[in-house]
Parts: C-alpha cells; structure tokens; sequence
C-alpha cells in the first residue's frame, strides 16, 4: 500500500505538472480526489489494514493527498495567471484613441487675471472696491485735485454725458469714468481710515482705436491710507503685484511721474522680461514702464474727510489690459474687446 | 521738446558724461527722456577734402573737373558744377558709399565722358542753408579728411522728451530749467544766464500799454528796438541750435526770439512797430465776429473768449498763439517792438484749442510760466542782439502794464515726516542742502524749515510741504528708496458676498454650461439699437462719442453679446458667450443709476428639437435655473413671455421675477434682419443686483435622507397639445403629495396612434416617505390621482 501510495504520488504530480489547461487539472484532480478518485479509494481502504499499520499509513495518505491538493491549487494559479497573460497580451485596446471632446469654456483672460490679483491683494488683508462708469465729474476729477482748467477734463481727453454748456463750477458733470481712480474717493469716504483696498474696473478715453489704443480698457486701482505710510511700502505693494502676475520677481526701479491725486507721483518700470538687452517690447531700454503710483496728495485725504497730518497713503494704478497683454503676448488690444471665440477659447480658466 | 547738450552745456559742465548718461539722469530725477539723438549723425561720412586741381570740363562750359584730396591716398577724380570751385579750396565732400542727408547715394559717376568719384556738396544739400550758390567753402585750415561735423561743430548730442512729462513743471520749457536740474543732481554750479543789466534812460516817449482783460494778461512788456539793417541771417551757432533742436531758422530778428523761448521757455514775440496803428498795445477780449490774418495766412474769425493784442484799431496778435500777418517782421523792417508777456494758461490755451493752432509758445504759456520770465527774456533778448548786431539800439526801457511778481511762498517743512514718508534716513541738513540747489531758500525755523519757493516753481507745481518731499525725494534718488512690507494689524477684508456669488456664476457658466467669457463695450450703435427695437430716448447719451452715431449707454450687455454672436456666427456654427457688466439709465439729474447684469448669448443650428429637452430654449433655461441655484434659490417658478426686451421672441421666452432673470429666443423678425437665419440664437439675461438681494436670504438647509426604499413609477398622459407643461407637472406634483421624491418627464411626442391636436407626456416618478416603506396601495393611490388629474386636464392615463 505504502509503494501504492507512493507511485500515486509521483504520476500524480507529474500528470499535474504537465496539465495544459485547467479542464485537464481538473480531470486528474477528479481522478485522483475525486470520490471515486484513486487516492479517496486508498484512503477508503486504510480500514481494512491491520490496527497497527493504520496510523503510519494514515498519515502518509493524508500527507500525499494534500500534497496533490496543493499541487493541484499552484499549478491552477500558475495557468490562470498564464491564461490572463496570454488574455491580456492578445486584448487588442487601442488606449491612444482620442477621449470624448474637451468641454468648451473660459474666462476673459483681462477678468483672469484681474481675479488673480483680486485673490493676492485680499490675501494681503485688502478689500475690492467698485464704483460705478458713469461718474460724477466731482469723484472723477475735483476730489482727486484735478483742477477746473485741466486740459485731461476737455472733451479731446474725456468722454462727456453731460453737454458742454451744462458742465462748470456748482453743476454736477457726469462723465465715464477716466481712471478708476474715483474708487479711491468713493471707498475712502464710505470706509474712512485705516483702509486698503483694490478696485478693478472699465475707464473710457476719447481714443480712435488701433492695435494699442482703445478708447475702453481696464485698469486696477490699489490704495492703502493708514498711520505712517511712505514710498517704500508702495513699492512693496507693486513689487508683490508683478511678481503675482508675471510669475516672478523682476527687477524694479521708481522714477518721477506726474499725477495731480497723488505727490511725490512715480512711475514703476520694470526689467523687461522679453530680453536681456533690448527688444520691440521695451524699446531697447530693457525696461518697461508698467505702472503709475505715488503718496495720496492732501488734497485728496481732505476732500475724503481723512486728515492729512495723521494719515498717509499710497495708491497705483495698474494698467490690467496691459499687463494682460504682456502677460499672454497678446500683439493688439482690440481682441480683447472682440467677443470672438477664436480669441476667448485660448484662454482656460 | 529737444534739448541740447551743446547748449546745456553753456550752464553746467557734463563734459564727463556722455549723453545716455545725462538722459538717464533726468529720466531718473525729472522726466523721462525718451530718446538720445545725435544732431548732425547724418553728416558723419562727410570729410573736409581740398581741391587740389581743377580744370575746365572740355565737353560742358559749366562743369569743372578737379582732383580732391580727402584724406585717402590717392586723391580722385570729381566733376563739379558750381561757379565757385577753384583751386586750393577746402570743401565738403562726400565720397563713393556715402548718403547725402537727402537720401541721395554717392556712386561712381561718368559726366559727359568724365569720371567722377565723389561730390563736392554745397549747403542746401547737406541741409544746412537754403544757400545754393555754391558750393560750401570751408575755412583754409580746415584738417583735410577730418569729419566734416566735427569740423564745423555741426554734432549735438539732442534729447527727446515728451511734453506730457513737463505739463506740471512750468520751469522745463527751456534750457536753463534742465541745467538746473542737472545741476542739482551733480551738485555742481549752475552758470548764471547773461543778460543786459541796465535799460539805457528813457528816450522817446514810452508805448502806451493797456491791459483790459487783467485775468487773460497779468503783464504786457513791449520794448522798442531800432535795427541798424533790416534782418539778415543769424550767426550760425544760432542757427545750428535751433536746427537741432527743431526750429528752422528764419531771420536773427525771429531766431533770437526762439532762441531765447528755448533758453527760458518765455515766448517773446517782435511787430513791426511802423505797422502798429496809433503807436500803441491793447490787450483785450476780441469783439464777436472780429476777423484776424495770422502768420500762416489762414484769416480767422475771433472768438470773444479770444484775448487779443491789438492796436488802436484792429488786433495784431492771437495772445500767445500767433502773430498778425499784416503787423509781421518783414524783409525791411528796422523798427520793432519786442512783445514779452504773462498770458493766463488757460486762456492761451482754449484760443489755440479753438483755432486748432498750438503754436510753440501756446504750448508753453500754458503751462503757468513764471511772470518773472516776462522780462528777464527781454533782457537776454537784448544781451544776445548786442552780441549778434552791436549797431542795434535799445530805444528806451520796456514800457509795461500788470504786474510780473508772484506771490512769495513760504512753506513750512517737516523733515522727519519728509523722511518718514520717502522711507529714506535723509537728515534735516541735506534736505535743505537739495532744496537750496533747485533755488529754493530754506532756513530753520524750530522744528521745521521754513522754505521760501523761487518764482519759477511757484506759478504751478509747489504750493505746500508735500511738494517739497517730492523735490527732495527725486533729487536725493529714488532709486535708493527700499520696499519694505507695510506693517497693520491682521485683519479680514470685509465680506464681499456679491463678488463671490459672481465667481460662482462664472465657475458655472464656463465649468458647466461650457460658456466663454467676453467683454463687450458700453457704447451701443444707434442704428443697432433701433434696429433691436429698443427706443434711442430711453438710454443715457454721450455728449462727444468716440464714432459718429455710437452715442448710447447700454442697458445691459445683452445687446453687444448678440452683435458679437452674429460677428462668430460664420465661423462657429454654436457657441457660447456671456458677459457680466454694468448698464444704466438715464435719469433727469445726477449720476444714471447703475445696475450689473449677467448675460449669455447661446446660439446653435437650426433645425434641432425645437422645444422642451434637447433644445436650444431648454439649454438657455438650464443655464437660468442653475444660476439661480447657484445663488441659493432653488424653486423659482418663470412665467411665460419677456418683459421690456423687444429683441425677445414674445412667445419663447420665461421671466422669473421680473427683472431676475429672462430666457428667450431671438425675435424671428431680428434673426432674418441679423443674418442669422439658419442659426437658432437664445438669450439669458440676470439682474445680478437683484439675485444678490435674493440670494442673501437663501441658505441650503440639510435633511436627512430617508432611510426607507422608494417606489419607481412611471406615468404616461395623453393630453391637448395645449395644456402646457408646467400645468401637468403641477398637477402631478398635487397628485404626489409629500411622497413625491422626484418627477422627471422623459418623453414628449405627437402623432403615432394619438389623436390629433394631443401629445404624450412620459414621467418617471420616485416616491418615498420619510418614516416608513410604502405599500402597492400607496402606489395605487398615486396612480389613481395621476389619471383624474389627467382627465381635468382633458385627457387621460396611457397604458
């Protein structure tokens, strides 16, 4: 019994490592394990054995089934995993093919980054202001010490709601706002001192149109009036701003300018970041002029209620259809007011 | 405005700068210089050569032919037309390559059978005088093959600054303001400018002066000068300054004039005094319908806010814009009157405005020029005529009228807060030591400087203490300026809930309703208005618009989103666009109330589902009912029709809550008038102040989900065609009741096995209870309400 079990054994295994396929397993596992299979047969037999040889072959019978179990159970793994590979191997999936068609969508590139910037300047504890297009004259020019005569207030500069003859001292001119400036006023005498804010927005100027004028265009105002503040919390300000929007520090520098709601008045240029030594973009000069700024002149702290000898204040103006320019390479202005898809679709949220 | 540095160069020593330098200077301490440019860089290739021989042309009378020597070495062969060619000459020559300021290219040439290797040029064709006589002699020591500019001294250095840059600083109109400033910045001394010191004692009898418009003219100098010889040329130093700076020379008379603006940035203008009726000034108003010639010929018709100099009888002179033709320095005048004045800015320049004539000195005057100048130009006039014509004879001391002074300003200043708003550790000394090199005086007073404001500054720009912070702040650098981080308490910037709705509407329309945001322009076409029906008196008007016709303030942007459709119509068969922006209306007085809005334009084929699921109109209104959603408002039932938007189909159309929000098609009649018949176009339009108001109350509030199983129904109606929709689903959402989870329609035919003039209507219906399961019975009961409210309705339940 004992070589019985034995030669069971060895033609066993060796039937189950030559099986092909899991039906042929299964067949020699039937054969084999089955009910009537040999080795059940065996076991079945072990009763008719004398008492005293009943444990040891037991034990072997026992051993060897479970042996040819687990042969049965590995090389059933073995062709499994065979058949999943030949399976796989021969799938035949083109993964390259095309997914369905990107969803369409996208914001205006100038409102991108105008939330860009609206998102870096509350993160720094401003608010955003708004203020209306259409604007009295007084918020436009008087109450940033824009004076009567200025010629930016005459009608070659500024686009008029109110006629000509109806303009002048005590009348209420409405104009479309040339800078979005008035903002400074508006959210100064509703908000008081301290303050910060940001107020991006539409201004109009009298300008025929060409690749770099509009006569509609956007601009984002920063001001800032507290106890103590100077120049170099302005630059601060407008470094932190190019940085967030040109995705990068660049050299900076302030040089005079002139704008009468602010004294002393600057202009921010910045390393042009098109070249190393001149190009069309800055004109050869490695800089570009990018944004306009100064201290809030008294002027303009005074008629917003707020006293000039314990406030200060900065204020900028970004020009944002710029920046937006600069920002994409876009080569003329008009496409941003277009409303044409082939424009807007270059721009994803 | 050009500025010289030859010429700034008689006022403050910039011999160790080079002229990038001086530019960077100003630009970083004045005003930006725009560009460096090299006066006389076209005459560069031109070499002083000798005419070493020189022959008649045997083939030509008046051609000569000669043999240059310029440096090179061999000399070569020219022919020459001028009469005055000889011999031993020292002339201008231009060589084989080089280009002539005219753009004329010098080659080798064959002249009647002669060659000719180069040209001996006169001055007309290096642009250097109208003289074309001949050619230019040069002086007989002159260094033969040496650069012709720099022989003649033609080179200088000129910088180009916009006059933008200068409005506010009356003191920049001339050189000596910018060799001040640069004076200042260097810390070197300026050269004080030479004048005539003492009028001779009164001779004649003075010009009487009036002055009738004392708030156009402040003061009115007018000097009478004798002339040995009737005008003639100016010096050439003179000349070439003017040229390089812009001016063309046209008689010493005139060019000592501009000569004298572009020193001092003080218009001067000289009349013919025999020309002058009754021998004196007046300057006044013109009269209503006064005509006057001006210099360039043109007669015009004056204005009576035009200020004039007139004499006794007519006016000679536009008020610093322009002389009088008829009162001119002509070829033979000998006696003039020199007129130096202080015009009001404004005045000056409204009339040059007016008559589309901005003129030098106009540009000037009104800027604010310091009245001080009025007579400080004459004096230089004067120094420099003396020079230029000896035999010239100041006849008397200027008779005037006005008064030239400003008032003395006295500023008092605070130099720690001049330091701690620049950011700069800048000490009290140097900052009087800055104030004190651009002219200002300034001497301790306590704590403070008390700053005395010298005339030139004070006519405009420096009125108090922060304009002193500027003058110190740019002449001490502000490039030296460090940023630093502004330090505050923290603190959250104010809520903003209308701007974070916006950003969800916007997240929305192009994350899900795949939609492009645009820009279009505030100003509506007239013609485009009319044409979508709106009427052109109920809008806000621009008084100057920026075309002809492009006259009215948009109510919203629906109307330039739809032009902007039709404009991508050719090349996008569909599409989406939206705006958010603001619209207004008139109003009798004061500022138009504003509104923002939230528009879409969709637009597709046509020729798809035309109603309910599927279709454009469905789209449209999704795109509604999610925005409102998104703002908090979950059920909010339209009804049919548009109000106030004539460009909306009046059938196709939904308005929740007029004037929340509007869905519609394009009226048919627009679609065939647009060009835009084969597309289907549909509009949304929200008032966002108003879904703002809304959406502030409404908030999601949680419910638990229930936790028994739901029953799935489905329903079919058959009903008239003219039952609409909405009066179904009410009817059903009745028949449900509480345990109506949810109703979806998801079929919707005419035709087949139904009758005429009925449609079928298929719903899925979900019904739960929150506290137990439902029964068959449950069902039943539904199904039962379902078909009697279907029978109200005309119709019945399909099996």
């Amino acid at each position: 019994m004992r070589d019985r079990l034995e030669e069971l054994q060895s033609q066993g295994l060796a039937a189950i490592q030559q099986a092909e396929a899991e039906e042929g397993l299964r067949a020699i596992e039937v054969r084999l394990l089955g009910r009537k299979g040999e080795i059940t047969s065996v076991l079945k037999s072990l009763g008719t054995l004398p008492a005293a040889e009943r444990p040891l072959l037991g034990q072997l019978a026992n051993e060897v089934k479970q042996g040819l179990a687990e042969a049965l159970q590995a090389r059933r793994s073995d062709l499994q995993a065979l058949a999943m590979a030949a399976e796989l191997e021969a799938d035949g999936f083109d993964a390259t093919l095309p997914g369905d068609p990107l969803p369409g969508g996208g914001v205006h590139p100038v409102n991108q980054v105008s939330r860009d910037l609206e998102d870096l300047f509350q993160s720094m504890g401003f608010q955003i202001a708004d203020g209306p297009e259409v604007e009295l004259e007084e918020l436009n020019f008087d109450a940033l010490n824009i004076p009567a005569d200025h010629p930016a207030r005459e009608s070659h500069d500024t686009i008029w709601i109110t006629p000509p003859d109806q303009r002048g001292a005590g009348k209420q001119g409405v104009v479309l706002r040339t800078h979005t400036s008035p903002v400074q006023v508006r959210a100064l005498r509703r908000f008081g001192a301290p303050l910060r804010v940001v107020a991006p927005g539409r201004v109009y100027r009298q300008e025929s149109l060409d690749a770099t004028h509009e006569h509609t265009f956007h601009q984002m105002e920063g001001l800032v009036v507290d106890r103590g503040v100077g120049v170099p919390h302005m630059l601060h300000a407008m470094n932190t701003l190019i940085e967030g929007v040109m995705g990068r520090k660049l050299e900076t520098r302030l040089r005079p300018g002139f704008f009468p709601f602010v004294e002393p008045g600057f202009e921010l240029d910045a390393r042009c970041p098109f070249c190393k030594s001149g190009c069309g973009v800055c004109k050869n000069s490695t800089w570009i002029e990018l944004m306009p700024g100064g201290l809030v002149h008294p002027n303009v702290l005074r008629a917003c209620d707020v006293d000039p000898e314990e406030f200060s204040g900065y204020a900028f103006g970004l020009g944002l259809s710029r920046i937006v320019m600069l920002r994409y390479g876009i080569d003329d202005i008009r496409w941003l007011m277009s409303g044409s898809l082939s424009f807007l679709r270059q721009f994803h949220p | 405005m050009k500025i010289s540095l030859n010429w700034l160069g008689d006022f403050v020593d910039l011999s160790d700068h080079t002229p990038q330098q001086v530019a960077d200077l100003l630009s970083m301490h004045t005003a930006e210089v725009e560009g460096v440019e090299e006066y006389g860089a076209e005459l560069r290739p031109l070499v002083v050569g000798e005419v070493v021989e020189c022959a008649p042309h045997p083939a030509a009378d008046k051609l000569s032919l000669t043999q240059v020597d310029f440096g090179a070495e061999q000399t070569v062969p020219v022919v020459c037309g001028a009469s005055n060619v000889r011999q031993g000459q020292k002339i201008a020559f231009a060589p084989v390559g080089c280009v002539l300021p005219g753009g004329l290219k010098i080659k080798k040439a064959k002249l009647r059978g002669e060659a000719s290797h180069g040209m001996i040029c006169s001055g007309r064709e290096l642009e250097l005088s109208d003289d074309q006589a001949g050619i230019l002699e040069l002086a007989c020591d002159a260094e033969v093959g040496r650069s012709l500019a720099e022989e003649l001294g033609l080179l200088d250095p000129v910088l180009e600054l916009d006059n933008k840059s200068l409005t506010h600083r009356p003191d920049l109109w001339g050189h000596y303001g910018f060799a001040r400033e640069l004076a200042a910045i260097l810390g070197r001394r300026l050269q004080p400018l030479p004048l005539l010191s003492d009028y001779p004692a009164a001779g004649a009898d003075p010009v009487p002066i009036r002055i009738e418009d004392g708030t156009g003219c402040s003061f009115y100098a007018g000097l009478r000068i004798d002339l040995d010889a009737p005008p003639q040329a100016s010096p050439e130093r003179i000349q070439q300054r003017l040229l390089a700076t812009g001016l063309r020379p046209i008689n010493d008379i005139v060019d000592l004039s501009n000569y004298v603006m572009l020193e001092l940035g003080q218009p001067t203008h000289a009349f013919a005094w025999p020309q002058l009726a009754g021998s004196c000034i007046v300057v006044r108003g013109a009269a209503s319908g006064e005509k006057l010639t001006t210099l360039d010929g043109v007669e015009r018709v004056l204005d009576p806010h035009d200020m004039v100099i007139a004499d006794q009888q007519r006016p000679v002179a536009l008020a610093g814009v322009i002389g009088g033709a008829d009162s001119e320095v002509g070829d033979d005048t000998t006696q003039l009157l020199l007129e130096s004045a202080a015009f009001n800015a404004t005045s000056v320049r409204r009339s040059a405005h007016r008559h589309g004539l901005r003129s030098d000195a106009s540009a000037r005057f009104e800027k604010s020029l310091d009245p001080a100048l009025a007579d400080l130009a004459l004096r230089r006039y004067c120094h420099l005529l003396a020079e230029i014509r000896p035999q010239a004879r100041i006849v008397a001391a200027p008779a005037s009228a006005g008064c030239d002074e400003v008032d003395l300003r006295h500023i008092d200043l605070d130099p720690e807060r001049c330091a701690e708003l620049l950011g700069v550790g800048i000490a009290r000394d140097q900052i009087g030591a800055i104030l004190q090199s651009l002219g200002f005086a300034s001497e301790d007073a306590g704590a403070h400087l008390h700053v005395r404001v010298p005339s030139w500054r004070a006519s405009k720009d420096v009125r108090t203490a922060i304009d002193l912070v500027e003058e110190v702040g740019r002449i001490y650098g502000y490039h030296k300026i460090a940023e630093q981080p502004l330090q505050a308490p923290v603190q959250a910037p104010r809520a903003d809930p209308g701007r974070m709705l916006e950003r969800r509407l916007v997240a929305r329309l192009h994350g899900a309703h795949a939609a492009y945001e645009s820009q279009g322009y505030t100003f509506l076409q007239h013609s485009w208005a009319e044409r979508l029906g709106l009427q052109g008196d109920d809008f806000v008007c621009v008084d100057n618009p920026v075309q002809d016709g492009v006259d009215l303030i948009r109510h919203d942007p629906v109307p330039t989103l739809l032009e902007q459709a039709v404009g991508n119509l050719r090349e996008e068969t569909s599409g989406c666009l939206f705006e958010i922006g603001k619209g207004y209306r008139p109003v009798e007085q004061g500022l138009p109330p504003q509104r923002r809005w939230l528009a879409a334009v969709m637009w597709r084929p046509e020729g798809g589902v035309e109603q309910g699921p599927g279709s454009l109109f469905a789209a449209a209104r999704t795109v509604a009912e999610d925005l409102l959603r998104c703002a908090g408002l979950r059920r909010s039932d339209p009804c049919p029709g548009a109000v106030d938007a004539p460009w909306a189909h009046p059938a196709r159309a939904l308005t929740w809550q007029d004037p929340l929000a509007l869905v519609a098609l394009l009226h048919p009649r627009l679609r065939e008038e647009l060009g835009a018949r084969r597309s289907a176009i549909a509009v949304v339009r929200i008032d966002l102040d108003e879904l703002h108001r809304l959406a502030a109350a409404a908030q999601p509030a949680f419910r638990p989900p229930s936790r028994f199983p739901a029953i799935k129904v489905d329903v079919a109606l058959a009903l008239p065609a003219t039952v609409p929709y909405a009066e179904v689903e009410n009817a059903l959402r009745q028949a449900g009741g509480r345990v109506l989870e949810e109703l979806h329609m998801f079929d919707l035919f005419e035709g087949g096995t139904l009758a005429p003039g009925q449609r079928s209507l298929a719903f899925h219906a979900l019904l739960r209870a929150s506290d137990r399961t439902l029964k068959d019975k449950d069902e039943q009961k539904f199904l039962t309400k379902v078909a009697q409210a279907a029978e109200r309705l005309g119709g019945g339940l399909r099996s």
